[in-house]
């Protein structure tokens, strides 16, 4: 009985990742549609761009590179067909990962700006890749706004662009990213000495050192990519996001049955040698 | 060269610098506000040049384990820099969001830097299912917790038990932020002793190498 226990204790990883891999692929192809809860953050994220009056400018940070675009690409898509969708916004972009302009461009590509009547340089434009994080952050921030776009275009007489000057001129800032420098950077170069309001979405490994800024007050809302589901359900267009929920409930589940079965495993195995010990 | 030009005149750059940028973003002075933003772009404009060096250094490394012939090294070193020169050679004379250059990104980069991502989940549940055991007391908290995180985290289990949402939302709230915020207060007050005593030169490790007479 022991010699069984000492298995269950010790699953082979080609097996648990075999069984992982099948958690993956399976609701991939066939989605269950499993509950989804829409959590508190996620509804004042689409809020907060919801009461946006008409006319406002969002500057949006592409900062997240190719690896995670998987887990913050979604909600990136499902936010920014909320806000075309909305209509009488106006987005600028720019990108503090060197990645942000391909991302963008792909991005785009999901989106489709063009089926709500949005324009390049009239509705949204696209600042480019700007090396030094903070420093650009705070330059953005201070102005005056780069002279030209991502593809060397003047956008002195983009539409987009007008009275816009430095962080005064934003309504909303809204930061996508897979790094600390960038959610971090956005309350220390713009939330705290202009007060723009902020919404962060970054990977779900650094909410933990999110958390004091959004308690302080400093963001307004602070979700992880994974919610993407959650998003796409208030916003009525179902895409990556609620494909990969039943994902995440399946592995989630599969993990705690391992790690309970782990642990029932350990205390049997040493139950057993005990009670051998003392027979 | 002088210990002038070697130690005292970074040192005066650094605070001078220092005390402008910090003076503008506390102050808000006017009179010093055009030279922050020089500063500024000049940063920008460094981190930039920084990407570049990178490239000319990688560049350097992998000629040099390409003509020794590194063993285990040298058919990647080659391979390496074709891509490099590929993904340079595209950008620069057809455009870094062309068709071909987004093919090329699609195609290699961005589906490998992806896959490498996700692959971790794997090695993070089985790191679960053999960390998360019951040994001691400090295991069995950081079972229970991770336990709480792992159903939370499942939106399926979330909509059924919305308990999970209130016990994990303590977790967040209360002893991960109290932790966070310990953390992030003692790594600041660090960062404002490291500064400070690089701006009154106490600290000049950004010198280099100094010889025994300038120490």
């Amino acid at each position: 009985m022991s010699s069984l226990w000492k298995k269950l204790e010790d699953v082979p990883r080609e097996v648990l990742y075999g069984l992982f891999l099948l958690a993956f692929i399976i609701p991939m192809l066939s989605p269950f549609g499993l509950p989804i809860p829409i959590s508190a953050d996620v509804r004042k994220w689409f809020a907060t761009i919801d009461a946006l009056p008409a006319g406002s400018t969002i500057m949006i940070d592409m900062g997240y590179s190719a690896g995670g675009e998987p887990e913050l690409g979604p909600y990136a898509v499902a936010v920014t067909h909320h806000i075309f969708k909305k209509g009488k916004l106006k987005s600028i972009y720019m990108a503090t990962s060197i990645d942000g302009v391909q991302l963008w461009e792909t991005l785009m590509a999901e989106v489709k700006p063009e089926q709500y009547g949005a324009k390049y340089g009239t509705d949204y434009v696209h600042l480019g890749y700007m090396a030094g994080t903070e420093t650009a952050m705070a330059k953005v921030g201070t102005g005056p706004m780069p002279s030209t776009d991502y593809k060397g275009n003047s956008i002195a007489q983009m539409p987009v662009m007008e009275g816009i000057k430095d962080a005064t001129s934003f309504k909303l800032l809204i930061c996508y990213t897979t790094g600390g420098d960038q959610s971090e950077g956005w309350v220390r170069q713009w939330v705290t000495p202009y007060k723009t309001p902020y919404l962060s979405c970054v990977l779900a490994l650094m909410i933990p050192t999110m958390l004091p800024y959004y308690r302080a007050g400093q963001i307004v809302s602070l979700v992880s990519g994974a919610t993407a589901g959650q998003y796409e359900l208030l916003n009525k267009i179902p895409a990556r996001g609620i494909k990969s929920a039943d994902v995440i409930s399946i592995c989630h589940i599969l993990i705690f049955a391992f790690v309970v079965l782990g642990n029932i495993a350990y205390y049997a195995r040493k139950a057993s040698e005990g009670s051998r010990k003392g027979g | 060269m002088s210990l002038f030009v070697r130690r005292q005149l970074p040192i005066a750059i650094v605070s001078i610098t220092a005390i402008l940028v910090m003076a503008d973003y506390f102050f808000r002075i006017a009179a010093t506000g055009p030279i922050v933003r020089d500063l500024q772009n000049w940063g920008i404009i460094l981190s930039a040049f920084a990407l570049g060096f990178g490239a000319v250094n990688l560049f350097i490394v992998h000629t040099r384990h390409i003509s020794k012939q590194t063993s285990n090294q040298w058919p990647y070193s080659i391979w390496l820099l074709f891509m490099v020169a590929l993904f340079a050679g595209v950008g620069v004379f057809i455009g870094p969001t062309s068709t071909q250059y987004m093919w090329i990104y699609n195609a290699s980069y961005f589906a490998l830097s992806a896959t490498l991502y996700s692959s971790t989940g794997f090695y993070i549940a089985s790191g679960c299912y053999r960390a998360l055991r019951a040994r001691n007391v400090q295991s069995v908290i950081l079972l229970v917790v991770g336990g709480i995180a792992l159903l939370r985290n499942a939106p399926m289990l979330a909509a059924g038990y919305p308990i999970l949402i209130d016990i994990d939302g303590w977790v967040n709230s209360v002893p991960t932020t109290s932790a966070q915020r310990g953390i992030m207060i003692g790594a600041a007050l660090g960062a404002i002793a490291l500064g400070v005593r690089t701006m009154i030169g106490r600290e000049t490790g950004f010198l280099g190498r100094r010889t025994e007479a300038e120490r």
